[in-house]
Formats: C-alpha cells, sequence, structure tokens
C-alpha cells in the first residue's frame, strides 16, 4: 500500500523539525476543514484539529508503514473526536437547552456572495450527521467511496444511499438558489 | 451501464464523473459518448448542487492555532546526536589528527637529519596541537 506521507512520518519519527512543519501544512487544512463541516463551529474545529495533531505527533514516531494509509488513520482520528462533541451536544440538548439557532441570511436581506456558503453551512447543519459526514468524507474531503465506507464502517452501497438522501434533501432545503 | 444507474451515480457522487468510483468512470464516459442528452439531463441537477457546496469555504487555520500544534511536536533531536553527524566529525578529526601526527614526525626526521635540536616550545605545541584535533573530532560529540 503507497502512502505519500510516509517518508515525512519517517523523518518526523528521526525528529526532522523540517518535516513537522510540513506534515502541519500538508494536513491541518483537511483536518480543520474536516472538522469544521462536521461542527459546523470554527472554535471548536480548532480544538479538535490540535487534538488531532497532538495524537498524530505521538504517533509519528512509531507508525508503521504498510498497514493503513496515514491519511486514512488521520480521518478516523479526526472524525471519532468530532463524534464525542456532536454526542456531548445532543445530550446537552436533550437536557431542555435550545439548539443552536439557524445563521443562514434572513429571506429579505437579498443574496449576497458569501451568503451561498452561509446558506450552504446552514443546510448541512440541517442533515443527520451520517448523511452529513457521507457528504463531507466524499464531497469535501475527496475520499473514494472505499475510503469513506470504511472509515465510516458502512458498505459501499450504504454508503452511496446516505449520499444520494444527504444530496436530495440539500437540493430541497437550496431549491431557491440552483441555477443562480 | 444503464441510465438507472448513471442516475443513481449522479445523485450520489455528484454532477463531475471524474469523482464517481474509479470502476465505474469508463462506463459513465462510454453511456455519456451513447446518450448526450440523457447524460446531460442527469448530470444537470447534480452539477448545480456541487457549485453551491463548494461555495461553502472552510476558514484558514489561525495563526495561533498553527503555533499551538507546532508547541506540542516532538522536540528535534541534538544535533550531536543523528548518527550520520557523529561518524562525519569523528572521520574529520581523525584525518586532522593523522595528518598533524604525520607532520611532527616529519618534522623531527628533518631535525635529526640536520641536527638541529627541536625547541621544548615547538614540541610541546605540536603535542598540544595533536590533542586540540582528536579532541575535536571525537570529544565534542562524547
Amino acid at each position: 500500500m503507497e502512502d505519500p506521507d510516509e517518508e515525512l512520518l519517517a523523518r518526523i519519527g528521526q525528529g526532522d523539525p523540517a518535516a513537522v512543519r510540513a506534515l502541519m501544512g500538508r494536513k491541518l487544512p483537511r483536518v480543520l476543514a474536516l472538522a469544521n463541516r462536521m461542527l459546523g463551529d470554527p472554535a471548536e474545529a480548532e480544538d479538535v484539529a490540535q487534538e488531532t495533531f497532538l495524537r498524530a505527533w505521538k504517533q509519528a514516531p512509531q507508525w508503521k508503514p504498510g498497514q493503513a494509509r496515514f491519511d486514512t488513520w488521520l480521518h478516523r482520528v479526526a472524525l471519532n473526536l468530532c463524534y464525542d462533541r456532536l454526542r456531548k451536544r445532543r445530550e446537552v440538548s436533550a437536557d431542555g437547552l435550545p439548539e443552536r439557532p439557524d445563521e443562514g441570511p434572513a429571506p429579505d436581506r437579498g443574496l449576497q456572495a458569501q451568503d451561498v456558503g452561509v446558506r450552504v453551512a446552514a443546510a448541512m447543519r440541517g442533515l443527520p450527521d451520517r448523511q452529513r459526514e457521507a457528504i463531507v468524507l466524499c464531497h469535501y474531503q475527496e475520499l473514494s467511496n472505499i475510503e469513506a465506507a470504511g472509515l465510516m464502517g458502512v458498505s459501499v452501497d450504504a454508503l452511496e444511499s446516505l449520499l444520494a438522501r444527504g444530496r436530495r434533501a440539500l437540493r430541497g432545503a437550496l431549491a431557491d438558489m440552483a441555477g443562480d | 451501464m444503464t441510465y438507472e444507474r448513471f442516475q443513481e451515480l449522479a445523485e450520489a457522487y455528484g454532477g463531475e464523473i471524474g469523482r464517481w468510483p474509479a470502476g465505474d468512470r469508463d462506463d459513465a464516459a462510454l453511456f455519456m459518448a451513447q446518450e448526450p442528452e440523457l447524460a446531460r439531463l442527469a448530470l444537470e441537477a447534480s452539477t448545480d448542487l456541487d457549485i453551491l457546496l463548494d461555495a461553502w469555504r472552510a476558514p484558514p487555520a489561525s495563526a495561533a492555532l498553527q503555533e499551538a500544534i507546532l508547541a506540542a511536536a516532538p522536540a528535534p533531536r541534538h544535533r550531536g546526536l543523528n548518527p550520520m553527524a557523529w561518524l562525519w566529525r569523528a572521520g574529520a578529526g581523525a584525518g586532522l589528527a593523522a595528518a598533524c601526527a604525520a607532520g611532527l614526525v616529519l618534522g623531527v626526521a628533518l631535525s635529526d637529519a640536520t641536527q638541529v635540536q627541536p625547541s621544548d616550545d615547538a614540541l610541546s605545541a605540536a603535542l598540544a596541537s595533536y590533542d586540540e584535533l582528536s579532541g575535536l573530532g571525537v570529544g565534542e560529540e562524547a
């Protein structure tokens, strides 16, 4: 199994500070984007990214080539941390606190360019967690269907079903913007 | 590939067949060539959604986050612990020491030949130089 991160990991294991910086530069945008899109909260996403890298630094010196791709492992760690936080949110919400308010633009405000992103973010937050996860992994993180299904612990058929249902729901939520 | 399967893939993976599962792309391209109008209909709605999804940009990492991540990274190893650097320095030190010793022997031999006794100061200086060079080669890394 070819892993493009193997060489950097070996250098980190030898205490090479340039490799540390290179790995952070290569992976931080992906990890942070994943956490942002899963959680919809920049501060929480930064916490998850920091914790993910803390674990990566511990793992790097003992990384065994050929067993798994480092990028897949990193996604697994970040996803688990996101799910911990989503679970806590649900527990707090079940205790009677209100859900996070929708931050989409008001309908009478007109659609600015950045509003499209805000609307999409709000629509993504409205999806069930598993549908959101499938879309984040396949569309935004650009993982293959086999990698995404493996990370989610489902079959490729089940992944396709989650993707299709999620995208259908998004099309409905964003129907007024399609084709703009 | 049937139209139904082409539609299913578009609904799941979006309007760009380059992002579809690798095993389906060739068949999808063939379907597009054979049924361009049906393919266009199937891809259109998915492409519109892809464009909307891509408008959601994740914020970049803050400087504080990058600093915190780097601060927790494994500390750089001390340069003296690098085995290749140690070997190189030890080799260079030994070479210098050998050159110095050879010079010393040659100097003594020439002195004998010309019946001129070396001064204690010159000998001491040469030995000190040898010790110092030997020390540079190995002692630095000890």
